[in-house]
């Protein structure tokens, strides 16, 4: 295997020769601004194209490389003159991160006008078969305002463990999208701590005036989930119809036969979890979660027998 | 005029990796202009960098060469080096090299650029490479305006999209099955890859990308042709019950107090009517029981399933058994 550090070297080299190519004389800082070089690296690699060419390898054979007063100049490599073609993993990562773009109603002209362009070079035979759906939610455009802004966002949150709604003070870091919904990542003044909150379960938000100082780093924008101390455990026995619970939720996988540790801050989310399973699942340990599991079932069966 | 002779000037990188890139140029400008199928071994004696004394070694490098070639896009393929079809030799077929001009401007191609960096892909952000296939991206500058995950499977998506693409015929396993299958299109809706096309039946179907596995592309390429104005996102539900061999109608009251989370989930075919206090009623298809059901019980006794009998029957087993 060629470690990719190479692949990744040879493409640069591939794409900057047909740019000399068809702008002869290019200025090297322009040069090195486009294809993201330091000159040192630019100077190694026109180097190295210049010890390289057809078989002969006499002078005529080679690749000619030269700057003449800041100005790159390649001669003899008409073959290299074409870009090399995308891969198909690199063609379908830029067709899905623009119209992820375009979906969630982020993308300018240009943009939707280099999709349809690409498309038509990458996927000519296939127009109408790729679509990515980032619809958002409400509040989404508000808070990535009052990000760019910096200011307070009050808001009404339904705590998806818990189902309580609270009214919370915020300080908005980052608006990002994971697993197909759409989070903020914000201190909480209420609680004086960050948290990461479903944008999906912000019933109401409004903006304020009041301006916050950003963290310098704040967190990376994902959906992080530690267990902590005053956690709840419970230990669970998945069936075969189940098992895709391992995989979804962060769990510690106790046996190869289903058997697993959920921790949460509520036992709420493990019981409603075990509902949905139903036969499928059976709780082996953990009498918090099998209190509020049976207050659940007995809230259900009173609300059908009353039907 | 100062003139620079580069070959004068100082190296700054490994020279075992020099070598390696040296040699992969000299064996695309042969090949590239050699205008016939080559063997491995002329190119071994003809192109500047395979001087190996032992063949063992000159294949063990020729092998990484040529999975170098393919990670950078190129395509080489064996052809017979003459009518009699004696001898096979390596070529790079017409168009498995060169990208075709999209005719990008530097505005569009710095809109890819911030789209790409904008989403995570297979883990990361798209490295700058395909940006630089495309002509480099001049005086780009950050800025995120959207962070988002399309997930983690990109080996596979690539694969997929290279059969939808060239019209091949895949087969994978899903749930313990092994399934022969036409590719139409790859939508990406609520956090999940879909992969949707049609059986060899032509049954209409949809897979979840993240649980297929031994995908195989199969030649040859234009195996199959697309239903006429086929639209990929049609083919996907939009609530997941609604995906499922079954067609019931179920009515459902949502409490006030959940009834503003119940219509964001709720789908586009569903009918909703609000009551005088704020509750909800709710006519909603449902083709996939199961799922439907797990997503009821989501809001515990908040929410009531009226009618039919028997998905009322349905959640409340589920209830006794949980």
């Amino acid at each position: 295997m060629s470690s990719p550090k190479t692949a990744r070297r040879l493409t640069r080299i591939l794409s900057m020769l047909p740019y000399v190519i068809s702008h002869q004389g290019v200025n090297v800082d322009d040069l090195c601004d486009r294809f993201g070089y330091k000159r040192s690296e630019l100077i190694a690699d026109l180097n190295l194209v210049f010890l390289t060419g057809l078989p002969g390898y006499g002078p005529g054979d080679l690749i000619d490389a030269t700057v003449e007063d800041d100005e790159v100049f390649v001669d003899t490599a008409d073959y290299f003159s074409r870009p090399l073609r995308l891969t198909p993993a690199e063609a379908l990562a830029l067709l899905a991160s623009g119209m992820a773009l375009s979906s969630a109603g982020q993308a300018p002209p240009a943009l939707e006008r280099a999709i349809a362009k690409l498309t038509r070079v990458v996927a000519p035979e296939a127009e109408g078969g790729l679509v990515v759906d980032l619809r958002e939610p409400p509040f989404v455009d508000l808070l990535r305002d009052a990000v760019t802004s910096a200011t307070v966002v009050d808001i009404e949150y339904t705590a998806l463990n818990s189902g309580r709604t609270t009214r919370r003070s915020v300080e908005p870091w980052s608006v990002f999208s994971a697993n197909g919904n759409w989070y903020l990542s914000a201190f909480c003044r209420n609680v004086d701590a960050e948290r990461v909150f479903r944008v999906d379960r912000i019933r109401a938000a409004e903006t304020t005036d009041e301006p916050f100082t950003p963290p310098e780093s704040p967190p990376p924008p994902e959906v992080r989930y530690t267990p902590g101390e005053e956690d709840v455990r419970a230990t669970i026995r998945l069936g075969p119809a189940a098992h895709w619970v391992a995989e979804y939720y962060p769990v510690e996988v106790l046996d190869d036969d289903g058997l697993i540790r959920f921790s949460s801050s509520d036992p709420a989310v493990a019981a409603r979890l075990l509902l949905r399973l139903g036969a499928d699942a059976e709780l082996v340990e953990g009498p918090e979660v099998a209190e509020r599991l049976a207050e659940f079932r007995s809230r259900i069966q009173a609300r059908y027998r009353t039907d | 005029m100062q003139t620079v002779h580069l070959s004068d000037a100082h190296r700054v990188h490994n020279p075992r990796v020099s070598k390696v890139i040296e040699r992969i140029l000299n064996l695309l400008a042969f090949l590239l202009t050699v205008g016939r199928p080559v063997s491995a071994d002329e190119i071994r004696y003809t192109v500047a960098g395979y001087e190996q004394d032992e063949d063992e070694a000159f294949r063990r490098m020729f092998e990484r060469d040529k999975e170098l070639l393919r990670q950078l896009g190129i395509s080489l393929e064996m052809q017979a080096t003459d009518a009699f079809e004696v001898e096979y030799g390596y070529v790079v077929p017409e168009g498995g090299y060169e990208l075709p001009d999209p005719g990008l401007t530097d505005e569009e191609r710095a809109a890819l650029w911030l789209a790409a960096q904008a989403v995570r892909l297979g883990g990361q952000p798209s490295g700058p490479e395909a940006i630089f296939k495309l002509g480099g991206v001049a005086g780009a500058v950050g800025g995120e305006p959207l962070a988002a995950n399309l997930g983690e499977e990109l080996g596979i998506l690539g694969d997929l999209f290279t059969a939808l693409v060239e019209h091949r015929i895949i087969t994978f396993h899903y749930r313990d099955k092994k399934r022969t299958f036409k590719p139409y299109g790859l939508v990406h809706r609520r956090g999940h890859w879909y992969l949707v096309g049609a059986t060899t039946d032509d049954d209409a179907r949809a897979f979840r990308v993240d649980r297929i596995s031994d995908l195989a592309v199969r030649d040859p390429a234009g195996a199959f042709t697309r239903p006429k104005g086929f639209k990929a996102e049609k083919s996907i539900p939009d609530a997941p019950w609604e995906a499922g061999s079954e067609d019931i109608m179920a009515e459902v009251t949502f409490d006030a107090n959940v009834a503003w989370w119940a219509r964001r989930e709720i789908g586009s075919n569903a009918t909703v009517t609000e009551q005088p206090d704020g509750s909800l009623t709710a006519r909603i298809p449902v083709a996939h029981p199961d799922a439907f059901i797990g997503w009821i019980l989501g809001f515990v006794d908040e929410a009531l399933i009226v009618s039919p009998p028997e998905l009322r029957e349905r959640l409340l087993a589920k209830v006794a058994a949980a």
